[in-house]
This record gives C-alpha cells, sequence and structure tokens, in this order.
C-alpha cells in the first residue's frame, strides 16, 4: 500500500517537472483548451438541472466548447517542435489552418443556435 | 321565441301522427274511450283494428304508415296479415314508439315482445299481483288483487309538472326489469309488501317476484330515441278505472278519483315525444375574437364553442334551459370539462384556452338525463404544437448557451493574439 502511494507520488513529480520543460507557447494552448473543457463542463451541468428544452441551443453552445478544444488540440500537434509527424509544416500554415476551421465552426455555431 | 325550424317533429313524421291501436276484444275501443280521445283531442289519428286482423299491415312498399303503435291486446298469440313479433321489433328499430298493455291472460307472442324489449314478465301463466297492505278496497273481489299503486319515478319530463295526488289503480301482472339495464325505468313500482301468486293457490314456496322489485308500469327509451312503454295491466287504461274513487287499505283519505286519467295522459304524451325530446343545433366553436371555424387550433389558443339546444313541445320547438350541460375537450381522456353556460333563449356557449398538449382532440357532449332523450354530439379538430418561428426570439433558458457560443469566440480572438504576438 505504501509503495503504490508512493509510486503515485513519485509520477505526479515527475510529471510536473516534464510539463514545467515544455515550451510556453504550448502552455498557452493547454490553457486554452482547458478553458473550452470547462465551458463545456459547466453546460453539461446547467442541462442536467434545467432540463434539455432549447435542445438545439444546448447542441450549440457545447459543441462550441468542444470544438473549440479540438481545434486548439490539433494545433498543439502541428506547432509542436518534438513531433515528428509535423516537422515540415511551418507554424504559420498550421495558425492559418486553426483559424479556417474557427471561423467555419463559429458560422455553424451561430447559425443552429437559434 | 320559438325556433325558425319546421314544425314538425322530424321530417317523417307528419304533423297528425297516425297511431295504430291494436285490440282482441272490439269492446277495448268503448271501454277504453277516455284514454282514446284524449289522444285525438292532441291531434293523433288513430286506427282501431283487431289484433287478428287478416289486412294489418305496418309497412307499404317499405315505409311504415304508422308512427306509433298501441298494442292493447294481451291474448293474442299470432298477429293478422303481415305483422309479427319480428315486424314490432322492427317497427320500434325505427324509431317509433310502442305502448304495450298486458293482462292476466298474456301470450307468449306478447311476452316476448316485453322481453326483446327489457321487461320479463312473470312466468307463471296465472299470477297477478297481490299485495295485502297497499290494495283498493273494492266490492268486487277480495283477492287483494287490485292494487293502489303510488311509488312513481320522480321525473318531470315523463311523468308531468303537476304531482299525481290520488294513487293509480291496478290490476294485471308484474315484470320486472334488470338492473344493469340503463335504458328501463321503472315508472311505477310495486311497494315492498306486494308479491307476483295465482290467487287461487296457496303458496308453498316464496314467490320468485316480490316486493320493490315488481315493476308495475316501465318504460324504455332505446338508443334511437324511440319510446316503449310496457303496463302490466291493461284496466289501467280503462274508463272504469279512470273514473272510480279509491281508497286505499289502511288510509283514511279517499278520493274522489283515481290518478290513472292523470298519470295514462302524462305518461303518453312523454311517450309520443310530447315532452322530454331534445334537438341539439348548430354545434360550433371558432378562436376568440373570430367567426369561422377553423381547421386546426394551435396549442394554448383561445376558443369558444356553442351550440343551442331546442325541446319539443308537441307543436313546436322551444328553447331548452339547463343548467348541467357540459362539453368535454376530449382526447383518451377529457383535457378540460367546462360547464356551459346558457342565455336562457337556448343558446349554450363557454370559452377555454387550449391545454398544452397536441394532438386529435373531439369537443364531445354528452347529456343523458332522466326522461330526455340523450345527446351525444363529437366534433373532432387537430391541435398543433408551436411552429419554429411561434416560439420568443430569445429563449431565456439558453441564456447560459448563448454566452457560451460568444465567449468561445471571443475567447478564440484573445487566443489568437496571445499566441501570434507571444516572445
Amino acid at each position: 500500500m505504501a509503495s503504490t502511494a508512493g509510486e503515485v507520488r513519485a509520477l505526479l513529480s515527475s510529471l510536473r517537472s516534464a510539463y514545467a520543460a515544455t515550451p510556453t507557447k504550448l502552455k498557452i494552448i493547454d490553457l486554452y483548451v482547458a478553458y473550452a473543457i470547462c465551458t463545456a463542463l459547466i453546460q453539461v451541468i446547467y442541462m442536467a438541472i434545467v432540463g434539455s428544452f432549447p435542445f438545439n441551443a444546448f447542441l450549440s453552445g457545447f459543441l462550441s466548447s468542444v470544438g473549440t478544444a479540438v481545434l486548439a488540440v490539433c494545433l498543439r500537434m502541428q506547432v509542436n517542435p518534438k513531433n515528428k509527424e509535423f516537422k515540415e509544416l511551418p507554424l504559420e500554415r498550421a495558425f492559418a489552418d486553426f483559424v479556417l476551421a474557427n471561423l467555419v465552426l463559429h458560422l455553424v455555431i451561430m447559425n443552429f443556435l437559434g | 321565441m320559438t325556433a325558425p325550424f319546421s314544425l314538425c317533429l322530424s321530417p317523417d313524421r307528419s304533423l297528425h301522427p297516425r297511431l295504430l291501436v291494436l285490440v282482441d276484444d272490439v269492446a277495448v275501443k268503448s271501454s277504453h274511450s277516455l284514454f282514446f280521445n284524449s289522444l285525438a283531442d292532441r291531434g293523433y289519428k288513430l286506427d282501431f283494428k283487431l289484433a287478428s286482423d287478416p289486412s294489418l299491415a305496418l309497412k307499404s312498399y317499405g315505409e311504415y304508415l304508422f308512427d306509433g303503435l298501441i298494442l292493447f291486446a294481451p291474448s293474442t298469440e299470432q298477429f293478422g296479415g303481415s305483422v309479427d313479433a319480428a315486424g314490432i321489433l322492427e317497427f320500434v328499430d325505427s324509431g317509433r314508439d310502442l305502448i304495450l298493455a298486458a293482462d292476466s291472460e298474456m301470450s307468449d307472442t306478447m311476452r316476448i315482445i316485453g322481453s326483446e324489449c327489457g321487461a320479463d314478465f312473470d312466468e307463471d301463466f296465472n299470477a297477478v299481483v297481490i299485495d295485502h297492505l297497499n290494495f283498493a278496497i273494492s266490492e268486487d273481489s277480495n283477492e287483494h288483487s287490485l292494487i293502489a299503486a303510488d311509488s312513481f319515478v320522480k321525473s318531470n319530463a315523463i311523468l308531468g309538472e303537476k304531482d299525481i295526488e290520488a294513487p293509480v289503480l291496478f290490476e294485471g301482472i308484474a315484470h320486472s326489469v334488470a338492473p344493469a339495464n340503463d335504458l328501463v325505468i321503472k315508472v311505477l313500482s310495486a311497494s315492498s309488501s306486494a308479491y307476483s301468486a295465482n290467487p287461487d293457490v296457496s303458496l308453498g314456496d316464496p314467490p320468485a317476484l316480490s316486493g320493490s322489485k315488481i315493476s308495475l308500469v316501465s318504460v324504455v327509451q332505446a338508443r334511437n330515441n324511440a319510446r316503449i312503454l310496457i303496463s302490466g295491466s291493461l284496466s289501467l287504461f280503462s274508463n272504469k278505472f279512470f273514473m272510480s274513487p279509491v281508497t286505499k287499505f289502511g288510509s283514511s283519505k279517499s278520493y274522489d278519483s283515481s290518478g290513472n286519467q292523470q298519470f295514462a295522459e302524462e305518461i303518453s304524451k312523454w311517450i309520443f315525444h310530447e315532452r322530454g325530446h331534445l334537438k341539439a343545433v348548430h354545434v360550433g366553436h371558432h378562436k376568440a375574437g373570430e367567426l369561422q371555424e377553423p381547421q386546426m387550433y394551435r396549442i394554448t389558443d383561445h376558443l369558444e364553442y356553442s351550440l343551442e339546444i331546442y325541446e319539443w313541445t308537441g307543436k313546436d320547438w322551444q328553447p331548452y334551459v339547463a343548467d348541467d350541460v357540459q362539453v368535454q375537450f376530449y382526447m383518451m381522456s377529457p383535457y378540460i370539462l367546462k360547464t356551459l353556460e346558457h342565455n336562457g333563449q337556448g343558446l349554450y356557449h363557454t370559452s377555454f384556452q387550449v391545454p398544452d398538449v397536441y394532438g386529435v382532440f373531439q369537443f364531445k357532449l354528452e347529456y343523458n338525463r332522466l326522461g330526455y332523450t340523450s345527446l351525444s354530439l363529437s366534433k373532432q379538430i387537430p391541435v398543433r404544437p408551436f411552429r419554429h418561428d411561434e416560439y420568443e426570439r430569445f429563449i431565456r433558458a439558453a441564456y447560459p448557451y448563448y454566452s457560451s457560443c460568444f465567449s468561445m469566440m471571443f475567447g478564440f480572438f484573445i487566443f489568437g493574439v496571445v499566441f501570434l504576438y507571444h516572445k
């Protein structure tokens, strides 16, 4: 028992020190993803309490948060210098794709919001 | 104010309805003349025939020749001409009225007609109604089979506005009605000390029919509004009983004349639809503020429902006034039940809001009161939910979702700025 607790603590501390070594740009993206996921969770809890009456509005709000989180994760993958898959992709191109996808996402969301 | 309708009860009934009177003894025409004259005075055309007359016919080329039938022929086994028990029952099924009087010599044919109409006569051929506590004192017999009955049904429609004060003289056989049958009404029931037995034979077992289970006179109102009178005594309608004084056993009061004449006249008025026949016209509904009847309502619409009810008085249609007419807005079960208000002239109306449920509803009006024809009206109307542009523009419950979408867009913009211009 004591050994597993100790192992968990060792795991967490190594995770924390590894995370401290990530570049600031990626940390900004992580913060943005956390913000989007939090908004999604708040909406789900609200719907569970109040009921799903304007269901299209709920879907629209929820999917805007989740879609934003997904697109931010894609951006993080493409911008990470340690990621061998996207070595030739310039940062500007990745960001431009991100902006375009977000424009489409928000257009659809606004339409579905009702 | 009378309604602007044609002045007759129905299109196939003339202004002077024709009644066929079947007797098995020609003397009945004169011995019951007071009753027949009262009918003739009210405008009916009476046609007297012997029940065994070979030229008897109820129908001619598929059309009925008479609007009502009076069977004062209790001992007839077989009718003459083309009439038989099945034909008489068909006559009633077509909506026409029947008066059937029995007597102690009742034949099987008459019993069958009676039981098809809902009245089961005592099976004992020789049994009469005997009541040792409620008989009328008479010099003729000591058997106590001349009953002075006064337990009437409480209905102004059937027996008229005036109470019948003198008891009604009855001498005949008993019948019973099934309690589960709600179309038959016991107009004159026997008292609890009455029983049905053969007066010449001493009783070994308790009689099958006794007490207030015995009905002396019953009426049936069929679902097609045909009315049938079944009386266990033919002499109830006779001149002798109309004019004879009554002294009931055990009571000091003696009446100069029995209640038979008033009873027979009032009940014949009811049988031939001079009272208690209702008709509902101009049933309609519309949205509040409009005049036309729409094809469909929307939930939470306000609507108004109205109809007019008239009662036939024998000569014309008069407005029917009552406080208990109710309409239901019904889909599998009534969502709304409202009592209609009336304006005293027969116009009933109410208004209510359509419930928040969509589907196909009916305006159902069921009116069944003792002595009145039943009104059963229903009008179907669909109810639709809101169209997508009939909701409010911004739904208050959805404000968190609106705010989350805008916050995501704003966050994206801020993130873009920070990400691009971060050193």
